[in-house]
C-alpha cells in the first residue's frame, strides 16, 4: 500500500467533504420539516388525505434511494421538470427521508401522557403553549437517538448522489482516484473521513440528548 | 405518453436483471446473518480483545457508506487474486454492511433471553457453543424475525447500488435502457414498482412468520 501520492489531493477531497456535510444540512433540515407536514397531514379529518400519507410512506419504505434518485433525475423531465443535480439530489433525500422522520416525531409526541396535556389545558394553556412548552421539551429528548440513527443515514446517503454527478467526497473521491490510480488506498483515506465525521457527530448527539434529558434525572 | 412497446421489448433484458437483483439479495442476506451472528457472539464472548473486533467492526460499517465500503471491496478482492468480480464484490460488500446490523438485532435478541436458561444449559453439563446453536440462537433468531426481515428489505434496497461497480441488477439494466433509448419512464416506474411490491411482500411474509414460528416462544 502506498499513500503518498495521495496527500496532495486531500484539499480536494476536504473540498469533498465540505459539500457532504452541506448537502446533508439541507437535506436533513427540508426533511424534517416535510416529515413534520406528514404528522400533520397524517392526522387529517379527510380520510383520503390520510391514505394519501400513508401510501406515500409504504412506496417509501420499499424503494431503494438510487431508484427515486434516477426517476427525479430521468423521468421528471419528461414532465417538464428539469432539475439540476444538487436540486434533484436535495429532493430526492427529502422525499425519502420525511417518512422516517416522521416516524420518529410521531413516536416522541405520542409519548407525551395525554394527563399533562389535559392538565395544561385546565390550567388554561394555549393549544401553542402546550405544544411548545409541555410536548416540545420531552418529545425532542425522546426522538433525539431516533433522529441522530436517521441523520447518519441520510449523510451516507449523499455519497450515492454522486452517480448524477452531484460534486460530493464520493465523487471527488472517484476524480482523485483517476489521477493517483491508488483507488484501495484513496477509499481508505475517505473512509476515514466519513467514519471520524459520522462518530463525532454520534457523540455529540448523545451529548446534547444528556443535557435534554436532565429534567428525568430527579 | 407511456410507450407500453418499450416496456414490452425490455422486458426480457429486465427479467435476467431481475433475477440478478434476487440473487443478490438472497446471498447477501445469507451472508448478513453469517457474518452478524459471528460479530454477536464475539461481541457477547467475555474475551475482550474479541469483543473490540466485534466493535470496531460494527462501527466501521455503520459509520462508512455503502458506496465507499463496495468499492473498497471491489478493488481489495485483486489482491487476494479474485479479479473482476463485481458480483462477488457487491455480496460480500453488502453482506459486511448488513451483517453489523444484523449483529446488533440479534444482540439486543439475546439479551433478552433469560439467563435462568443458559445457566440450566451449562449446568447439565451443555458446552458453550452447544449453549448458542440449542438454546440460544435458536430462540434470538425468532425473537427477531421482525427487526430481520425489516432489514432484509434495507439489503434488497441497497442492492442498486452494486451498478457503481458495474453489476448488472435490475435498476442499472433499467438505466442502460434508458440511456439506449432515452425514454425513462417505461423502464424506470416499472423498476420501481417491482421493489415496492417486493419490499412490502417481505414485510407480510415477516408478519406471517412471526406468528408461524411464536410457538417456540415460553
Amino acid at each position: 500500500m502506498d499513500f503518498s501520492g495521495i496527500w496532495q489531493y486531500i484539499p480536494n477531497l476536504m473540498g469533498g467533504l465540505k459539500t457532504t456535510v452541506m448537502l446533508s444540512v439541507c437535506a436533513l433540515t427540508t426533511s424534517i420539516i416535510f416529515g413534520t407536514v406528514l404528522v400533520v397531514v397524517g392526522r387529517s379529518r379527510l380520510s383520503f388525505i390520510r391514505v394519501l400519507v400513508r401510501v406515500y410512506t409504504e412506496i417509501i419504505l420499499g424503494i431503494p434511494v438510487l431508484v427515486l434518485v434516477y426517476i427525479i433525475f430521468f423521468v421528471f423531465p419528461d414532465f417538464g421538470i428539469r432539475l439540476s443535480p444538487i436540486v434533484a439530489g436535495l429532493l430526492a433525500l427529502t422525499l425519502y427521508y420525511a417518512p422516517y422522520m416522521a416516524e420518529a416525531i410521531r413516536g416522541a409526541v405520542n409519548s407525551v401522557s395525554a394527563g399533562q396535556i389535559e392538565a395544561g389545558l385546565i390550567i388554561g394553556m394555549t393549544k401553542w403553549q402546550i405544544g411548545s412548552r409541555v410536548i416540545a421539551p420531552q418529545a425532542i429528548g425522546v426522538a433525539l437517538p431516533t433522529l441522530t440513527g436517521i441523520s447518519i443515514g441520510l449523510c451516507k446517503d449523499t455519497a450515492i448522489l454522486s452517480v448524477i454527478s452531484v460534486i460530493e467526497l464520493a465523487f471527488q473521491t472517484k476524480q482523485v482516484v483517476s489521477r493517483t490510480y491508488a483507488p484501495f488506498e484513496t477509499y481508505i483515506i475517505v473512509a476515514f473521513m466519513y467514519w471520524s465525521m459520522l462518530t463525532l457527530f454520534e457523540i455529540a448527539m448523545r451529548k446534547l440528548e444528556r443535557r435534554v434529558t436532565s429534567y428525568r434525572a430527579t | 405518453m407511456f410507450d407500453v412497446q418499450i416496456l414490452i421489448d425490455s422486458l426480457p433484458t429486465l427479467a435476467k436483471a431481475g433475477i440478478v437483483t434476487v440473487k443478490m439479495t438472497v446471498i447477501s442476506a445469507i451472508l448478513s446473518l453469517f457474518f452478524g451472528t459471528i460479530s454477536c457472539m464475539l461481541q457477547l464472548s467475555n474475551v475482550r480483545i474479541l469483543y473490540w473486533i466485534s466493535r470496531t467492526y460494527v462501527s466501521i460499517m455503520r459509520g462508512t457508506p455503502l458506496v465507499v465500503q463496495l468499492f473498497l471491496v471491489f478493488f481489495a478482492l485483486p489482491m487476494v487474486g479474485i479479479k473482476g468480480q463485481a458480483f462477488i464484490a457487491a455480496v460480500i460488500a453488502i453482506g459486511l454492511n448488513s451483517g453489523a446490523y444484523t449483529s446488533e438485532i440479534l444482540r439486543a435478541a439475546v439479551q433478552s433471553i433469560n439467563v435462568g436458561q443458559i445457566e440450566a444449559g451449562a449446568t447439565i453439563g451443555m458446552r458453550r457453543l452447544t449453549i448458542w446453536r440449542r438454546i440460544i440462537l435458536p430462540q434470538a433468531l425468532v425473537l427477531s424475525i421482525p427487526a430481520l426481515t425489516a432489514e432484509f428489505t434495507i439489503v434488497l434496497k441497497s442492492t442498486p447500488l452494486a451498478s457503481i461497480i458495474a453489476v448488472t441488477e435490475l435498476t442499472y439494466a433499467g438505466v442502460l435502457i434508458q440511456a439506449r433509448t432515452y425514454s425513462a419512464l417505461e423502464v424506470l416506474l416499472p423498476v420501481a414498482a417491482v421493489y415496492v411490491f417486493v419490499a412490502v411482500a417481505f414485510m407480510r411474509l415477516s408478519r406471517w412468520l412471526e406468528t408461524r414460528f411464536s410457538v417456540y416462544r415460553m
